[in-house]
């Protein structure tokens, strides 16, 4: 419940500040979302399994943000940007993917 | 956990052999289960509820927080891209009118200027001036002629029927020999597609794309000739005619040829004339080169040092 109420928080928190991104940071906005997506059905899953760790979580979720976004970094200087980023966001999605149907399993054991 | 296979199978195998297929079967961070059985070996209890610590708190709050950016970033981008499209065509649109209108107001000043020089002129300057204008096609022209008419074959036969016969389409060679043959067969002026000819006109192929005087024009094609009675037989007896007509009759495409009365031709657009200059040589003896290379490069004693 203080999890909901702190996501609740963060994203009023978000709409109140309306801070603006630097237009240098734009390109990894998407990327730094589907991991943190990841990172967050991860947790939920994890939870669901009784296997939810604080720490594990926070790493993930910083790492995972940052990783992709190198990702994304290294291949625009590349000039392979699109496709390292379409990378990324396949194995991200599987990911999600797969949790979530861990997650539904879980809460409706279908 | 039991329906996880994955899961129990962890802890025999250290390396996952196929990173796609791990990923597929297990999609959760291994961390969690290795924390789990870290705690289970220390006996720590897992924590029960939907309760967390305070850094995991502090970083579901940073992900709503980016959950929200990322929200109003998007819609903030969303009308610029809009706006953008938009507004280039717009740009489009208006630099397209405003080159209508130059093209318009020149028009009407070449007209003027015509209708002056006339004036001053009067008598025979302006007769001949008018002669030669006509037949350097600067100047708009009327009078009887030939219409060739050429027309892409009908699409989707093309190519697989005939072995020898290429596209059913027209191509800048055939629009080259047809002009070339008016000329030929005493034409004294051509225009094609409403686009006079001139004698640096140009009619090339760019990609599908035909350009005469590099301005595409596109099919149905209209070459318009004006000149002397019995050029049409003349033009009919041609090489250009008699090809096109077998071509016409094996590809499929168009072609035909009629007298057409009272014509009338567009003026060529100015040409753009290109003057040849002398190269710069500082051997130039101080005769008369030196003062018709203008002020410009001015040659001087000091020009020499550099």
């Amino acid at each position: 419940m203080i999890a909901v109420l702190a996501l609740l928080a963060g994203v009023l928190l978000g709409l109140w500040l309306d801070p603006t991104v630097p237009a240098a940071l734009q390109p990894y906005l998407p990327i730094a979302v589907v991991a943190a997506l990841d990172a967050v059905f991860g947790g939920v899953r994890a939870k669901l399994d009784r296997i939810f760790d604080d720490k594990q979580f926070v790493v993930s979720f910083i790492s995972n943000v940052l990783v992709a976004a190198l990702i994304v970094y290294l291949g625009d200087q590349l000039g392979v940007g699109g496709q390292l980023s379409t990378g990324v966001v396949v194995v991200l999605g599987v990911r999600i993917f797969g949790n979530v149907a861990a997650i539904r399993r879980h809460l409706f054991r279908a | 956990m039991s329906d996880d296979p994955g899961q129990s199978r962890r802890g025999a195998r250290a390396f996952t052999p196929d990173f796609l297929t791990e990923l597929f079967r297990n999609p959760l961070d291994p961390g969690y289960a290795d924390a789990a059985a870290q705690r289970a070996k220390s006996g720590r209890p897992a924590r029960s509820g939907w309760s967390v610590g305070p850094v995991g708190l502090v970083v579901i709050v940073l992900l709503g927080f980016l959950f929200a950016v990322a929200y109003r970033q998007t819609v903030a981008e969303e009308p610029g891209r809009a706006q953008a499209r938009s507004g280039l065509a717009a740009q489009i649109k208006q630099r397209q009118a405003e080159t209508d209108a130059l093209s318009t107001r020149a028009e009407e000043l070449r007209e003027e200027v015509n209708r002056q020089r006339e004036a001053a002129l009067g008598g025979s300057h302006a007769a001949r001036l008018r002669e030669l204008e006509a037949s350097t096609g600067l100047g708009r022209v009327r009078g009887d002629g030939v219409v060739v008419e050429l027309a892409d074959g009908p699409s989707g036969q093309d190519s697989l029927g005939g072995a020898d016969a290429g596209p059913a389409q027209v191509i800048y060679l055939d629009l080259q020999s047809v002009a070339n043959d008016l000329w030929g067969a005493g034409a004294e002026a051509i225009a094609i597609n409403g686009q006079r000819l001139t004698s640096t006109s140009t009619i090339r192929s760019a990609g599908q794309a035909i350009l005469v005087d590099f301005r595409p024009v596109t099919g149905p094609y209209e070459v318009s000739a004006i000149g002397p009675g019995g050029m049409r037989e003349r033009y009919e007896a041609s090489r250009s005619a008699l090809t096109m007509r077998q071509v016409a009759k094996v590809n499929g495409l168009s072609f035909a040829v009629r007298d057409a009365d009272d014509l009338t031709l567009p003026a060529a657009p100015e040409p753009r004339l290109r003057y040849a200059e002398p190269s710069v040589s500082p051997s130039v003896s101080s005769s008369g080169g030196d003062e018709s290379s203008g002020s410009g490069t001015s040659p001087s004693p000091s020009g020499g040092g550099r």
